[in-house]
């Protein structure tokens, strides 16, 4: 886009920002939309709303986001400048370089052009504040800064401390003759702003900072340095990471399975759930908060409405999956996420916990994905945390809080590193390819095949040399434990464990067979012995489930009962002579009874016992967290749309019949009528009166305050107050 | 990635598949830094320990060397955060240094000033330090040696002691290599302990330990204080110290309950050691009551607590510690660690065995089924006396008799824990037996007679647990033990591994109560020897019983 070739408006005076966008081409306007998606999210009616829009404080605050520091710093100097500015001014303040970005600024309607000169919507210099960089207040007078030179040296000291801002500063008395403070005053170097305040002028904060306004400029984005690293090395330890982390999320998950945890009340995981998973997993506490964190953003784990935390179906299909599908699966949305599991546990924020709902944070996508298209720019090196940092900060200055760019991008890093999308702080082919979008990440091929077997020791101990199938895996951790993890597992065979698996309804012949099918070895006498002795001993004792129970001394009653068809659907058992038990819960066993003709009568008793553990799932669908996140880019079809619907809603506007009331939006209305203030021009104004009836004023505008517009009205030639919310619409007269 | 023999888990512990063709290389490749936790038959386990880092870093195996071997030979790809994890360990060792001040004394150095104002603002190591020298250096009182580096090593910055040892009174010995060599993993074992200035050597039972020191003994080439466990073994240790050496009978002296002597060489008895006067150790003087060059304390695992304080202030000898087992039961391992030095020899037992230089064993669970009237008696004891009632039960003592019946040709050991138990099975069997309460000599004697084969069956308590050399030996039976001590029944297996004349093996019986608190203290009992390679076998009493 050019600056020139923009046609002024008619009237000779300078255009407003919705008149300057009225201007531009439809590529324009495309380009525009492409950078700040929010506008056409919905799409505006008309210019007129579009430009209201781009200037409301939301929609801006989203623009100044996306500038880096370098442009940032372009568009301070442009609001340090007077309306109108050129691009030589610019230039003279900061750099040739700056001319690229006052076109790129333009694009994104944050300064607009009246032909031969730039102006600043006047809702981004609010935005930006009265003193921009440090930079006081302009200077009412003329000030020969010449005499700078001269000024007495308590004079100079003064100067020099609010050179660089703030450009304000206390003082006891102005009044007081004689001072330093005095001889500025009366110089001009210094502006009295009350009886003890005096600010630096403008052009004298310029002139000191040797007529730049920054103290440095950085044009250039920060390099990323770092160690290089040996491709082998970033391979192997990335799918190190990678194997492992998809055994943190089925071994966590499984877990979480046998023995749910119960969400805190006010939500989340507590904290000595999440201790309890560490160990589980042999990790550290960040690093569980990461995969609980991770299982949850892919539904894999699901909030039941009683607070219990259980893995929920999806998981059974994930389990399922190749690998490669697992970790796409988990990296893409944790790339996308809003949430951030950094935050759980830190020391000064204790109470924000894993799987809670305060984890978003707004910016916390668009920082990941700074972070890792950095990476992706750099790769073959480990970067050094600060160098990707200051890079990032660079691109992404955010006014608002550095502080915690700074720990996203930490936390991207080592989030990065669990995954594996870096392997030892370098880019892994892995990560690459699945930042590239590229189909196949040739992680299947590389990740150890599974095994099936497994080798049964003297010592009551089995190994898996190797990620087990699932089906072993799972049939195995029923009846031993786990001791050791990694590439191989180590499981330990004790009474407890032979029983767990007895629990779980494996008989021990079935335990024997199995290891004899998957042990590699000869299962050891003593194991077969130590199953056999847990197995004579396993279930003399008989723990069952029922609701309720049959109680009648009458065994000829009971035996009506078992026989009555009506009440068959109950399937009573029976367990003794006098005594049936059945599943129902009591009251309605009894109401069935009363229907079926008996005349049962409560006992006080217990109820049912806890049956043994199964895996449990979540009946509820899965319910993944919603994903805040940035605007995506619209598609072309998008554009197209919204570009032809803002050119119809204008053509409906041009057909309005001339001399008709002026209408514009608020934000214009305020733009011209600060533009014209007590320039002695005069404007004509629709203005509702207090029945709703708009009626055309020609005024000329004196002053604003207090959301009243004092001027002098043409028709009764008297100043009038106007209250500005009443104003329908400005133009020129 | 290559197809290789080690798995590096993510709890630091390495599976080395021996199976695998590259694994006897890997082996020696991970065993200087890595420890052997267990040797079973188809995976051996090693454990990278922070001690054991530091030990390798001690004998000059640097962190690039260690993540080279274990990337070398490891399956599968191991995790960048262990890596880094050991190099960052690796590199806290040596950061400070206790050396040899020529005006100061001993001064503890760190060229890492940071380092250094932390260990000094600790509060376990200040008082053991003096004056500040300069902002690197700091002086330690010389009898603070041993606990300083014990301190720091909690602390986790282990000092190198560059303060070196003192050699001690020469005296010349030499080994009398004469119709017998050292064995070569026993040259390995005392080099290995020499190179490392102190430290324990773990060789199985009956695996020549002994020798070991009397070959650490020549390397020295000083006066030599011995600590054992007991009068009989100390005697024997005089024995052998006379036929493999130049020493001779007047250089030796024995510091017991029966004799006070105190020669160039000295057996000492831990015993004798901690008997207190009044309140006092009046015997540890001993230690200082010579310029000892070498002290070796044999059977390490069951040193005693004052004999470890001790130990503590003598930091400037050389300790060679000696055992089969370096599992104690009160898990003052790291003290061993850092008061007698770290481990310097290990060898799976089964290796030595397969080189013929212990007998192979073959041990032998018998489950004892209780008759009804002892189930009941066991079910309503009180839980104190459950595990008494069920070890002494009269089936129990039937199986021994059984058994001992079946083996009357060989020489049999039957060792229990409860003297009223043995006293009996002694009587029946019309077999001498040696207690806590026999005589020294009375022992030496029945020893001397089983030795020639005079004796064919003796009982024995807990006193021939350890340190008894009865080579002929070849059939143990347990009838009860100390609860689920794992040394011990490492220990009782040991007793009958000396390589029999006959090349013949070695069965040891252990006697089980089925159904009782027994069988779960046997099993625990058994996880060292499991862990080591063994593999028992169940039968049933029924089978020895006679019908």
């Amino acid at each position: 886009m050019s600056l020139t070739g923009v046609v002024n408006s008619s009237s000779g005076l300078s255009p407003t920002f919705a008149a300057e966008l009225r201007q531009r081409s439809d590529e324009d306007l495309e380009k525009l939309f492409e950078l700040r998606p929010d506008l056409i999210t919905p799409i505006p009616a008309d210019i007129s709303a579009l430009a209201a829009r781009a200037s409301s404080a939301p929609s801006l605050l989203r623009a100044l986001e996306t500038l880096n520091q370098w442009q940032f710093q372009v568009l301070e100097v442009c609001a340090v400048l007077r309306d109108p500015f050129t691009i030589r001014q610019v230039v003279a303040l900061s750099d040739r370089a700056s001319q690229e970005v006052i076109l790129h600024l333009r694009s994104l309607a944050l300064i607009y052009s009246d032909g031969a000169s730039l102006r600043l919507p006047r809702a981004v210099r609010d935005l930006l504040g009265n003193e921009p960089v440090g930079l006081g207040p302009e200077s009412p007078t003329e000030i020969d800064l010449k005499l700078i030179d001269k000024a007495p040296a308590g004079a100079k000291a003064v100067l020099e401390k609010l050179t660089w801002g703030p450009p304000r500063g206390q003082v006891g008395d102005i009044r007081k003759k004689g001072t330093p403070i005095n001889w500025l005053l009366d110089n001009n170097f210094l502006i009295p702003m009350d009886t003890s305040t005096v600010a630096l002028p403008r052009e004298v904060g310029i002139y000191l900072r040797g007529n730049k306004v920054h103290s440095e400029l950085v044009p250039i984005e920060p390099r990323v340095t770092g160690v290089t690293t040996k491709d082998s090395d970033t391979q192997r330890a990335a799918l190190a990471s990678i194997s492992n982390t998809l055994r943190w999320v089925a071994e966590l998950l499984n877990f979480w399975s046998e023995e749910s945890p119960s969400a805190r009340q006010s939500g989340g995981l507590g904290v000595r759930d999440l201790k309890k998973a560490a160990d589980h997993l042999g990790v550290e506490e960040s690093c569980a908060a990461f995969v609980s964190e991770l299982s949850y953003l892919s539904g894999l784990l699901g909030l039941e409405a009683d607070g219990q935390i259980i893995p929920t179906t999806l998981f059974d299909l994930w389990q399922n999956k190749e690998p490669e599908a697992q970790w796409s699966e988990l990296v893409s949305l944790w790339r996308a996420t809003s949430r951030v599991a950094g935050l759980v546990g830190r020391s000064e924020s204790r109470n924000l916990t894993a799987l809670s709902s305060e984890l978003d944070r707004s910016n916390a996508s668009l920082i990941r994905n700074l972070t890792l298209d950095l990476l992706l720019a750099n790769p073959g090196i480990s970067a050094s945390l600060e160098s990707v940092k200051a890079a990032v900060l660079w691109r992404y200055p955010h006014r608002r809080g550095p502080l915690i760019t700074a720990q996203l991008v930490e936390w991207t890093l080592r989030e990065a590193e669990w995954l594996g999308i870096t392997g030892g702080g370098a880019l892994s082919p892995y990560g690459r390819s699945f930042l590239e979008d590229e189909e196949s990440l040739g992680i299947n091929g590389a990740l150890p095949k599974p095994v099936e077997h497994i080798m049964v020791q003297a010592d009551n101990t089995a190994i898996a040399p190797g990620p087990l199938t699932i089906e072993v895996a799972r049939m195995l951790s029923t009846f031993a434990d786990i001791e050791s993890r990694g590439g191989a597992t180590v499981y330990r065979f004790s009474e407890s464990s032979i029983r767990r698996g007895l629990d779980h309804g494996h008989s021990g012949e079935e335990i024997r067979a199995f290891l004899n099918r998957v042990s590699k070895s000869v299962i050891p006498q003593p194991l077969e012995y130590l199953i056999s002795d847990v197995a004579k001993k396993h279930g003399r004792l008989r723990v069952g489930y029922a609701n309720t129970y049959l109680r009648c001394e009458d065994q000829g009653l009971i035996a009506a009962l078992t026989a009555d068809k009506k009440l068959s659907h109950l399937s009573f058992r029976q367990i003794a002579p006098e005594i049936l038990i059945c599943d129902s819960d009591s009251g309605e066993l009894m109401e069935e009874l009363r229907g079926a003709g008996y005349f049962p009568a409560g006992e006080n008793a217990k109820g049912g016992v806890i049956n043994m553990p199964v895996a449990n799932r979540s009946t509820s669908r899965a319910k993944p967290p919603r994903v805040i996140g940035e605007l995506s880019k619209p598609s072309s079809a998008i554009l197209s749309v919204a570009i032809r619907t803002l050119r119809t809603g204008e053509r409906a506007a041009e057909k309005r019949p001339a001399g008709q009331m002026p209408r514009s939006t608020a934000n214009e209305t305020m733009d011209l009528l600060n533009e014209y203030l007590g320039k002695g021009v005069s404007l004509r104004i629709g203005y509702a009166d207090t029945n709703g009836g708009v009626s055309l004023r020609i005024i000329d505008p004196l002053s604003i305050s207090l959301g009243t517009l004092v001027a002098r009205d043409h028709a009764t030639n008297a100043m009038t107050p106007f209250k500005i919310s009443r104003i329908t619409g400005v133009t020129t007269a | 990635m290559t197809q290789g023999p080690l798995i590096v888990q993510s709890d630091k512990t390495l599976l080395l598949d021996i199976d695998h063709p590259l694994s006897a290389e890997c082996r020696q490749a991970i065993a200087p830094f890595a420890e052997l936790e267990k040797s079973p038959e188809h995976i051996h386990t090693y454990r990278l320990t922070s001690l054991g880092l530091w030990n390798a870093r001690a004998s000059g195996h640097d962190a690039e060397q260690i993540i080279d071997t274990l990337l070398k030979y490891s399956r599968y790809a191991i995790a960048h955060a262990l890596l880094l994890d050991i190099a960052e360990v690796m590199g806290r060792y040596g950061r400070l240094r206790i050396e040899s001040h020529p005006v100061h004394g001993l001064v503890l150095i760190s060229t890492d000033v940071a380092v250094l104002t932390e260990v000094m603002r600790a509060k376990k190591v200040a008082p053991l330090l003096g004056s500040k020298v300069d902002d690197e250096t700091v002086t330690v009182h010389p009898s603070q040696r041993g606990h300083l580096k014990q301190a720091l090593l909690r602390l986790g910055w282990p000092a190198e002691d560059f303060a070196g040892y003192v050699d001690g009174q020469a005296h010349a010995i030499s080994l009398n290599e004469d119709g017998w060599k050292l064995r070569e993993y026993q040259r390995l074992a005392a080099e290995g302990f020499w190179h490392g200035g102190s430290g324990v050597v773990v060789l199985p039972c009956g695996a020549g330990k002994t020798l070991v020191g009397v070959a650490a003994m020549a390397h020295a080439q000083a006066t030599t204080l011995i600590l054992v466990t007991n009068t009989v073994a100390a005697r024997q240790w005089r024995y052998e110290l006379i036929k493999r050496t130049s020493l001779n009978e007047d250089e030796i002296g024995e510091y017991s309950g029966a004799k006070k002597e105190i020669r160039p060489v000295t057996i000492a008895t831990y015993q004798v050691m901690t008997t207190r006067k009044k309140g006092v150790y009046a015997h540890l003087d001993l230690f200082d009551s010579h310029d000892w060059g070498l002290i070796i304390y044999d059977e390490v695992h069951l040193l005693p607590a004052p004999i470890f304080r001790f130990t503590a202030d003598i930091q400037s000898r050389r300790r060679l510690g000696l055992t089969a087992t370096l599992v104690r039961e009160d898990g003052m391992e790291g003290e061993v660690f850092s008061l007698i030095g770290p481990k310097r020899f290990d060898i799976p037992w089964k290796e030595i065995e397969a080189q013929g230089y212990i007998a192979p064993a073959d041990c032998v669970e018998v489950r004892v089924t209780l008759t009804d009237h002892e189930r009941l008696t066991y079910a309503t004891a009180e839980q104190e006396d459950k595990y008494r009632t069920c070890s002494t039960t009269a089936t129990k003592k039937n199986v021994v008799l059984a058994l001992a019946k079946q083996h009357e040709d060989d020489q049999v050991l039957i060792i229990g824990q409860y003297i009223s138990q043995i006293d009996e099975i002694a009587a029946e069997l019309a077999v001498p037996i040696i207690k806590g309460d026999t005589p020294v000599r009375e022992r030496e004697e029945l020893y001397a007679k089983f030795r020639i084969g005079e004796i064919k069956c003796l009982v024995v308590s807990k006193v021939a647990n350890f340190s008894i050399d009865l080579p002929e030996a070849s059939i143990a039976i347990q009838v009860s033990g100390t609860f689920g001590s794992r040394q011990e029944e490492a220990q009782r297996l040991g007793r009958i591994l000396r390589p029999k004349s006959d090349g013949g093996g070695a069965r040891f019986y252990s006697l089980v109560a089925r159904d009782t608190i027994d069988q779960d203290f046997a099993q625990n009992r058994q996880r060292f020897l499991t862990e080591q390679g063994y593999s028992y076998r169940i039968i049933d009493a029924d089978e020895v019983l006679p019908r």
